[in-house]
């Protein structure tokens, strides 16, 4: 598997509260990663640490070949960024920010700019400053396709947008992945917005990445058990507990990771019996594997 | 790219540049306007020299807010957009130090016209000579010297900022606690010669802006 973004134990403090610490992560090459994590994680930081914006105190970062920040300047011809906030000159007009944009880009395509312009239906004459923020989102999705990107990086692209822009810009990020088979790193804290576009997921909490996997394993093997009479302790098994929890006599609660179905017969012999298996969906296996990190971590 | 930093930097550039454009080219005018009257030679030199520290705040002001114009909106994004782009930052810097530098042009060209328009006009008195080449040189060489000093202090954060009038506001009470102890030693006065005395920093703006002189 190529990797288009690899880091290795790459630190940063930034506050005495808070780090990117210890952080090892690999977004395959024209995969789209779903970054999530809740508000304050080090999502942004680590965006930036990627982009050569920040500089790491150690480790090592990697970027479509290229290491970071070393080679910034050619990763990032190479690269379409949406940051969390509007970052265009407000006193310009559309059409200024994308002759402005244009001329650092090689790779810029005109022609689907102006497509881009009038399916987004803004309006070149506006004021980048008097957009809306659903429009200021638009433009910005616009500025990082046009320049036809091997590597997308979006921040946070639809937070606080209305359903409708939320779809719209994703829909341009699929058509765009579609035809180009770039790579897109999307971060977010709506998880149910990624569950569909995404085939990777990076989990981040508290400045660290505390789970990456594929997300069918994300979403198909994680599960919630109820067992009964487990013994304390378990030899090695052929899934990963996440949480265990006793509730009532005999019954726990287990958050697993990697469950299939033929492993009832692990759990049988060793005395343990599976009552039910409920399926989480992206939202809860996400809430369960922050709770299940902030436990091992304490 | 050179063109399209410095498309966006005339739109926020183009307000000062206009207006000090017209004050540089209204600045000989007036001056000789005001010394067309006198009756001496000594007078009329006198006259001009009153209007001589004019040029040399024009200079220093139109500097000042190009400067800062250069800088304002990207401190505004916090920088994200420079950064992000595709050039190295050393690049970025001399594009926009380029851009704002190009707009002192039309301001000392203004100044070169209105001055070559009073050496045309035939009311400087019998042996007194005209500079305005002279002078415009010197304008554009002090405006730049402001806009290169407040473009660099522009660049930085607010720390570097307050690290700067920090450090005036340190000599200020240096000078302070030097006079309440009574030592002779004007602390201000010699960093003043140092920095406006030839070959100081700043000693183009010092000593005469003439346009007529002898």
């Amino acid at each position: 598997m190529t990797l288009a973004i690899e880091t290795r134990d790459v630190h940063l403090r930034l506050k005495r509260s808070f780090a990117v610490s210890q952080l090892d992560m690999h977004v395959p090459h024209r995969s789209v990663y779903g970054f999530l994590g809740p508000n304050g994680a080090g999502k942004t930081t680590t965006i930036r640490l990627l982009l050569g914006l920040l500089r790491p105190q150690s480790g090592h970062i990697t970027v479509l070949g290229r290491p970071m920040p070393a080679a910034y300047a050619s990763v990032l011809a190479r690269t379409g960024y949406v940051p969390e906030r509007p970052h265009v000159y407000p006193s310009l007009t559309v059409q200024e920010a994308m002759r402005l944009h244009r001329s650092f880009y090689q790779t810029w395509d005109q022609t689907w700019a102006d497509e881009l312009l009038s399916q987004f239906g803004l309006s070149a004459a506006q004021r980048v400053g008097s957009l809306s923020k659903g429009e200021s989102g638009k433009l910005l999705m616009l500025l990082a396709l046009a320049q036809r990107p091997e590597l997308l990086v979006l921040d946070e692209p639809t937070d606080g947008l209305d359903p409708v822009v939320r779809r719209d810009i994703l829909a341009a990020v699929l058509q765009y992945v579609n035809d180009s088979a770039a790579t897109v790193l999307i971060s977010s804290h709506l998880v149910h917005e990624l569950e569909r576009i995404c085939d990777w997921v990076g989990l981040m909490d508290r400045g660290r990445l505390v789970a990456e996997l594929p997300m069918p394993e994300f979403k198909n093997g994680l599960k919630r058990l109820r067992v009964a009479a487990a013994p304390d302790h378990l030899g090695p098994t052929p899934f990963t507990i996440l949480s265990r929890e006793r509730n009532h006599g005999s019954m726990e609660q287990w958050l697993v990771q990697g469950w299939a179905p033929g492993m009832h017969e692990y759990l049988a012999s060793v005395g343990a019996s599976v009552r039910e298996v409920v399926d989480l969906d992206l939202e809860e296996g996400f809430v369960e594997m922050l709770r299940s990190a902030r436990d091992r971590a304490s | 790219m050179f063109q399209a930093i410095a498309a966006t930097q005339w739109k926020w550039t183009r307000t000062t540049a206009l207006l000090a454009a017209v004050v540089g080219f209204a600045l000989p005018i007036a001056s000789l306007q005001s010394a067309h009257e006198t009756a001496t030679p000594q007078e009329f030199i006198a006259r001009m020299q009153n209007w001589g520290i004019g040029y040399a705040l024009l200079a220093a002001g139109s500097g000042l807010l190009i400067a800062l114009a250069a800088w304002g909106h990207d401190h505004q994004g916090r920088h994200v957009y420079a950064l992000s782009l595709p050039v190295s930052r050393v690049r970025y810097v001399m594009l926009r130090f380029g851009a704002g530098a190009l707009f002192l042009a039309p301001i000392t060209i203004a100044v070169l016209v209105g001055s070559l328009i009073v050496a045309m006009s035939g009311a400087i008195p019998q042996g007194l000579h005209a500079f305005p080449i002279a002078l415009s040189v010197r304008f554009a060489l002090a405006g730049l010297v402001s806009y290169a000093i407040f473009f660099a202090i522009g660049s930085g954060t607010t720390r570097t900022a307050a690290v700067v009038l920090g450090s005036f506001a340190f000599l200020l009470f240096v000078q302070f606690i030097l006079s309440l102890v009574n030592v002779e030693f004007n602390l201000l006065s010699r960093l003043g010669d140092f920095v406006f005395a030839r070959p100081g920093l700043l000693s183009v703006f010092s000593g005469r802006w003439m346009l007529i002189d002898v």
